[in-house]
C-alpha cells in the first residue's frame, strides 16, 4: 500500500462528482450510474487495500502517512495517514455512501446535483477521517457542512429548511469552540505545527485547570456531531427532514466523527479526561436513557431511530469514559455497529416511507406477508439494535458492559435498563409493522427491488459475520487501544 | 493441499443448504420444476465432499499432510482460545469418509425416491444440514466445533422427524426426541465447560496429556468424562435413553436411514472413540461404559424380538449392535469398536433403505416369537411395553414439569401479571366481527405507543413524558428556535451598525479611534 493510495481514495468521489458536474443533466441514468460506479469503486478499493496492503503500523502507529507542507508561517501541512480507528471509520464511510447512492433511486428532483453532492460529501468525511493535522481537520469538518446543508435544504421533507438551518448553526457553534481550543493549544505548542503530534506535545505541558477548560471547548464541538444530551437538538429535526439515504449518512457516519474527534482528544489532554471522567460517564448514562425512552415515546418511525441513535452513541460516550481497555475497544466497536444498524434501519424505513408516504407507526400493519423482504431485513436490524448475541451489537456493548463495570461498578445497571428500552421499542416495533390486522391500504406496498436487497444484504451480513466473528475488528483496532490505554494512564 | 480446502469438506453441504433456503425463499427452486436443480446442487455438493475427504485420506496416507489444520481463531481471550480447527487422524478420516460415503448413496436413492413429494427442497435442505453437521463432527479438532455440528445434527434431525407436520404425532414425536436430545447436551456443555476449568484446553488430541500434566485427579476427570459420556449416550439412544429413537422413525425412509440407522446413531459412538486417551486413564468409567452397553444390547435384543412392523425391528437390532460397541469400548477395545462400527453402519444403510421394497419381496410370514420368551409371560410383557422406559420418563420428568409449571403460571398470572402489568392488544382483533368492523372504519384501533402497563410500564411512561416535556420545550423550542431567533435579532442590530457605519461621520470617527488605538 503506497501513499499515494490514500490520495486516490481520498480524492476518487471528488473526481467522480466533476465527472457528474460535466455531464447533461438530462442523462439522469448515467448520473445516476456514474454516482453507484464511484462510490462502489471507492468501496472496492478501501476493502482491496486492506486485504492486500502492508498495515504494519510504523513508529507513529500509523499504517501509512502522506505529509505536504501547506503553509509554513502557519505552521499547518496537508498531511494525511491512517491507523486502524481511521481505517474502520473510512471502510463505513465508503460502504455507507455506496448504500446511501443505490438506495437513491426514486430522487427523481435534479438527479445532477443530488449525486454530486454525496460524492463530494463522501471525500469530505473520508478527509476528516484521514487527517493528521488539526488545521486539515478543520477544514474538512467544515466542509462536510456544505454539501449536506443543501442536501437537507433542497431534497429533504416538509419543514426541511427549519432542519437543514439548525443543523448548521448547531455544528457551527460547536465549531467555533472547538476552534478556540485548538488555536490555544496551537499556541501552547512550541514545534509552531497544526500537526497531531506536535499539538499533543504541547498539550502535555500544559496543567490541569488549562487542559480542563481546552477539553470543554473540544467537547462542545464534537458533543455536538455525537450527538451529546443536551447537544442533541438538531439531530431528531434533521434525521426526519433529511431524504432517506441522506438519513443514512447523517446518523451512520457523522455522528461517528464526533466520537472519533473525542476520542482523539482524549488521548490528547488525558489530565482533563481523569478529571472530567465522571461528567462524561454521567452525559453518557442520561443520552443512552434519555434517548432510549424518547425513542420509545415516539410514534414517527424515522424520529424513532433519530432518538435511539442518541442512545446508540451514548454508549459510544460511555466507553470512552471508562478510560480502559475494555472500554475504548467497546466503543469503537459500537461505532461501528451503529453505523451498520443505524445505516441498514434508515435505509430501509427510508424506503418503507417511500412506498407508504408515512411514517407513523399505527398506519402500518401486516407487513409481513406483503413485504416479506422488507420483514427479514427490518426484523434483523432492530434485533440487533437490541445488541442480541450474534449481532455487531453485542460485542459492543460487552465490551462496554465489562469496561465501565471495572470502572464504576453497579452503575453499569443503568446501561442495562437502556438495553431493556431498546428491547421494548425494537420488538414493538416488528410487532406493528409487521402482525396486526390486514390493512387495506398496506396491501399494495412493493417490496424491496434487487438494487435494494443487494445493498440491504451487504449491511445485514455485516452486523451477523462481525457478530459471529469480531477478531478482523479488534485486530484492526487493537494498536489505537493500546495506544489509547496507554496515553490514558499516566494519570499521578 | 491447502488447508482452507479442509474446511470445504464441511462447508460445501452447509453452502448446498444455504443455496436451496435462498432459492426457495426467493422462489425459483420451488415446486417440480425445482427439483432437478435442487436434486444436482445437493448432491454435487456432498459428491465433492467424498472427493476431497479421498483425497485427504490419500494425502495423510503419503504423509503430506499435518495431523492438525487450523483455518482460523474465532474468540481468544488471555486464558482460553477457541479455533477453527481440523483433526486429521486414522480415527477421523474413517469417520469422515464413511459419512461422506453414506452421505452421497442416501441423497442420490432419496433423488427418486422423494421425486413429487411436497417437501421436496425442504428435505434435501435438511439432509444436506446434517451431512455438513456430521463431517463436522468427524474432522472438529476440539470439542467446541464438535458440540456446534452436534447441534447442527439435533436441529436436522428434529426438523426431519416433522417432515410432515401437519401431522399431530409427527411434530410430538418430533418435540419428544429433541427434548430427549437436551438432556444429553446439558452433559456436553458440562464436558466443555469442565475441561475448559480443570485441564484448561478443549482441543481433543490435547485433553489427556493436559491431564497427566496438571495431574488432576480421578473424580474430576470422571465427572468431565461423565458429562460427554451423556452426550454421547443420548445422541446413540443407549440405555436409558433407548425410547426417543423409534419415535425418530416418523422421518422420510432415507432420513432414517441414514440419521437412526447409519449415521448418526454412530455419533455417541465416535465421541467414545475420541475420547480414547482421557478414557483409558479412568477405569471406572469404562466399567460404567461397558454396563450400559451390556444392558442396551440386551433390552434391544428383548425388544426386538417382538416388534412387528420392519423399521422398529431393524431400529431394536441398530441398538443392540451400538451396545455391542460400548462393550467394546469398556473393554478398551477400541479398533474393534471402530471397525464394528464401520461395518454396521454401512450393512445398516443398506437394510434401512431396502426397508419399503422389504414388503414386496418377502412373501413368507415374519418369524414368529421365540418360544421361550412366551412362556416367560412377565418377560414377554415387558418386552412389548418396551420395559415402560417412555411412561417411566413420563411419571419421572413430564409429570412433574407440568405440575410445577401449572403451578407457577398461577403465581405469574396473579402476582407477576399485576406487577409488570400484562402485554396490551393494542393492534390487535379478536373475532371476525371485529375486522369487519375496523376495515368498515367503525372500530379505531387504540395506540400503544408511548404507553406502558404494570408497575414498571406506568414508571417509565412517567419518566418518558417527563423527558418528551423537557427536550419539546427546552432542547427543541427554546435551543433551536430560541438560537434562530437570537440570529435575527442580532442581525437586526448588526444591519443598524452597517447603516450607521456608511455615514461618512461615523466612518471618519472610527478610523480616528483606530489611529488613537494604534499610536
Amino acid at each position: 500500500m503506497l501513499y499515494s493510495s490514500l490520495l486516490v481514495l481520498l480524492f476518487l468521489p471528488l473526481f467522480g462528482a466533476i465527472l457528474i458536474a460535466i455531464l447533461p443533466s438530462k442523462q439522469v441514468r448515467l448520473i445516476r450510474a456514474t454516482a453507484i460506479v464511484f462510490s462502489g469503486l471507492s468501496l472496492l478499493l478501501s476493502i482491496y487495500f486492506i486485504t492486500f496492503g502492508d498495515i504494519t503500523p510504523n513508529d507513529k502507529g500509523l499504517w501509512l502517512s502522506y505529509t505536504q507542507e501547506w503553509n509554513s508561517r502557519l505552521g499547518t501541512s496537508f498531511s494525511i495517514g491512517v491507523d486502524g480507528l481511521s481505517y474502520a471509520m473510512v471502510i463505513l464511510t465508503t460502504l455507507l455512501v455506496w448504500v446511501a447512492v443505490m438506495a437513491s433511486g426514486s430522487i427523481k428532483k435534479h438527479p445532477k446535483g443530488y449525486y454530486l453532492l454525496i460524492l463530494g460529501l463522501e471525500t469530505a468525511i473520508i478527509g476528516v477521517f484521514m487527517a493528521r493535522d488539526w488545521a486539515l481537520f478543520y477544514v474538512f469538518w467544515e466542509f462536510t457542512l456544505i454539501p449536506l446543508f443543501f442536501l437537507i435544504d433542497r431534497w429533504g421533507d416538509r419543514d426541511r429548511q427549519t432542519a437543514s438551518l439548525k443543523f448548521v448553526l448547531y455544528t457551527m457553534g460547536g465549531s467555533v469552540f472547538m476552534l478556540l481550543s485548538l488555536l490555544v493549544l496551537f499556541d501552547a505548542t512550541p514545534a509552531h505545527s497544526f500537526s497531531f503530534e506536535a499539538i499533543a506535545q504541547g498539550a502535555k505541558s500544559l496543567d490541569e485547570s488549562e487542559q480542563v477548560l481546552l477539553f470543554f471547548g473540544l467537547l462542545i464541538g464534537f458533543g455536538v456531531k455525537m450527538p451529546i444530551f443536551p447537544l442533541h437538538g438538531w439531530l431528531p429535526l434533521a434525521d426526519v427532514e433529511a431524504p432517506g439515504p441522506i438519513s443514512i449518512l447523517l446518523s451512520g457516519i457523522l455522528l461517528k466523527m464526533g466520537a472519533y474527534g473525542l476520542i482523539q482528544t482524549t488521548m490528547m489532554l488525558p489530565l482533563a479526561a481523569h478529571a472530567l471522567q465522571s461528567l462524561l460517564v454521567i452525559l453518557a448514562l442520561i443520552a443512552i436513557i434519555y434517548g432510549g425512552l424518547l425513542a420509545w415515546k415516539q410514534s414517527d418511525l424515522k424520529k424513532m431511530i433519530a432518538y435511539s441513535s442518541i442512545a446508540h452513541m451514548g454508549v459510544v460516550l460511555l466507553g470512552i469514559s471508562s478510560l480502559n481497555s475494555s472500554g475504548i475497544t467497546g466503543a469503537i466497536y459500537q461505532m461501528i455497529a451503529h453505523g451498520f444498524v443505524a445505516g441498514a434501519l434508515f435505509m430501509l424505513i427510508g424506503l418503507l416511507y417511500e412506498r407508504t408516504d408515512t411514517k407513523d407507526i399505527n398506519d402500518y400493519g401486516s407487513l409481513l406477508y406483503t413485504t416479506p423482504k422488507f420483514a427479514f431485513f427490518i426484523i434483523i436490524g432492530f434485533i440487533a439494535g437490541t445488541g442480541l448475541p450474534g449481532t455487531v451489537g453485542f460485542i459492543a456493548e460487552l465490551h462496554v458492559m465489562i469496561g465501565g463495570f471495572e470502572q464504576w461498578g453497579w452503575l453499569m445497571a443503568f446501561l442495562g435498563f437502556g438495553i431493556l428500552i431498546t428491547a421494548a421499542y425494537g420488538i414493538r416495533t416488528i410487532k406493528y409493522l409487521f402482525t396486526g390486522p390486514e390493512k387495506m391500504e398496506m396491501q399494495a406496498v412493493q417490496d424491496l427491488r434487487p438494487t435494494e436487497v443487494l445493498a440491504a444484504t451487504v449491511l445485514i451480513v455485516g452486523i451477523l459475520v462481525f457478530g459471529f466473528y469480531p477478531t478482523p475488528i479488534l485486530d484492526m483496532i487493537s494498536h489505537n487501544v493500546d495506544q489509547f490505554v496507554q496515553l490514558t494512564q499516566i494519570k499521578g | 493441499m491447502p488447508n482452507w480446502s479442509i474446511a470445504l469438506i464441511p462447508l460445501l453441504p452447509l453452502l448446498a443448504t444455504l443455496w436451496i433456503a435462498v432459492g426457495f425463499s426467493f422462489g425459483w427452486n420451488r415446486a417440480e420444476k425445482g427439483e432437478k436443480e435442487t436434486a444436482y446442487v445437493a448432491s454435487i455438493s456432498i459428491l465433492l465432499s467424498f472427493l476431497l475427504v479421498l483425497g485427504v485420506d490419500v494425502s495423510v496416507f503419503l504423509e503430506s499432510v499435518q495431523n492438525r489444520v487450523q483455518v482460523a481463531t474465532w474468540l481468544s481471550t488471555a486464558d482460553y482460545q477457541i479455533t477453527i480447527a481440523f483433526i486429521l487422524d486414522q480415527l477421523s478420516l474413517t469417520m469422515a469418509t464413511l459419512v461422506s460415503f453414506i452421505g452421497l448413496l442416501v441423497t442420490r436413492f432419496s433423488i427418486n425416491y422423494l421425486h413429487r413429494e411436497a417437501g421436496y427442497q425442504r428435505f434435501f435442505m435438511l439432509l444436506s444440514l446434517f451431512n455438513a453437521a456430521m463431517l463436522l463432527i468427524a474432522l472438529s479438532a476440539n470439542a467446541v466445533l464438535t458440540f456446534i455440528a452436534w447441534e447442527l445434527a439435533g436441529v436436522s434431525s428434529f426438523l426431519l422427524i416433522a417432515y410432515s407436520w401437519h401431522r399431530d404425532i409427527a411434530t410430538h414425536n418430533a418435540i419428544r426426541a429433541f427434548i430427549s436430545n437436551r438432556i444429553g447436551d446439558a452433559g456436553f456443555l458440562l464436558g466443555i465447560a469442565l475441561a475448559f476449568f480443570w485441564l484448561g484446553t478443549i482441543e481433543w488430541t490435547e485433553l489427556a496429556s493436559a491431564a497427566k500434566e496438571k495431574d488432576v485427579s480421578e473424580i474430576f476427570l470422571s465427572i468431565i468424562l461423565l458429562g460427554f459420556l451423556l452426550a454421547a449416550l443420548a445422541k446413540s439412544a443407549q440405555f436409558p435413553f433407548c425410547a426417543w429413537i423409534t419415535r425418530a422413525l416418523e422421518g422420510p425412509t432415507p432420513s432414517s436411514a441414514i440419521f437412526y440407522g447409519a449415521i448418526m446413531v454412530h455419533a455417541g459412538v465416535y465421541l467414545l472413540l475420541r475420547l480414547q486417551p482421557l478414557l483409558e486413564q479412568v477405569p471406572t468409567i469404562m466399567v460404567i461404559i461397558m454396563i450400559i452397553g451390556l444392558i442396551t444390547a440386551s433390552y434391544a435384543y428383548l425388544v426386538g424380538l417382538v416388534q412387528t412392523d420392519v423399521k422398529s425391528s431393524f431400529m431394536f437390532s441398530t441398538l443392540a449392535q451400538v451396545g455391542l460397541m460400548l462393550v467394546w469400548i469398556g473393554n478398551a477395545w477400541f479398533s474393534l469398536a471402530l471397525i464394528h462400527l464401520v461395518l454396521h453402519a454401512i450393512w445398516r444403510s443398506y437394510q434401512f433403505l431396502h426397508a419399503p421394497s422389504f414388503m414386496q419381496q418377502i412373501n413368507r410370514p415374519a418369524r414368529p416369537v421365540p418360544k421361550w420368551l412366551t412362556k416367560q409371560s412377565w418377560l414377554y410383557n415387558a418386552a412389548l411395553q418396551r420395559f415402560w422406559l417412555d411412561s417411566i420418563s413420563d411419571w419421572l420428568f413430564t409429570n412433574p414439569t407440568t405440575t410445577i409449571a401449572r403451578e407457577v403460571q398461577i403465581f405469574d398470572e396473579q402476582i407477576v401479571d399485576r406487577l409488570t402489568g400484562t402485554q396490551s392488544h393494542a393492534n390487535m382483533l379478536s373475532s371476525l366481527s371485529h375486522w369487519e368492523a375496523h376495515q368498515q372504519g367503525r372500530l379505531i384501533l387504540k395506540t400503544e405507543i408511548g404507553t406502558g402497563s404494570g408497575l414498571f410500564g406506568s414508571f417509565i411512561q412517567g419518566l418518558a413524558a417527563a423527558f418528551y416535556w423537557f427536550e419539546e420545550h427546552l432542547i427543541l423550542k427554546s435551543s433551536g428556535e430560541g438560537l434562530l431567533k437570537l440570529i435575527r435579532h442580532l442581525g437586526k442590530h448588526m444591519q443598524s451598525i452597517d447603516r450607521l457605519l456608511t455615514q461618512p461621520r461615523y466612518l471618519l470617527l472610527l478610523i480616528m479611534a483606530t489611529f488613537v488605538v494604534v499610536l
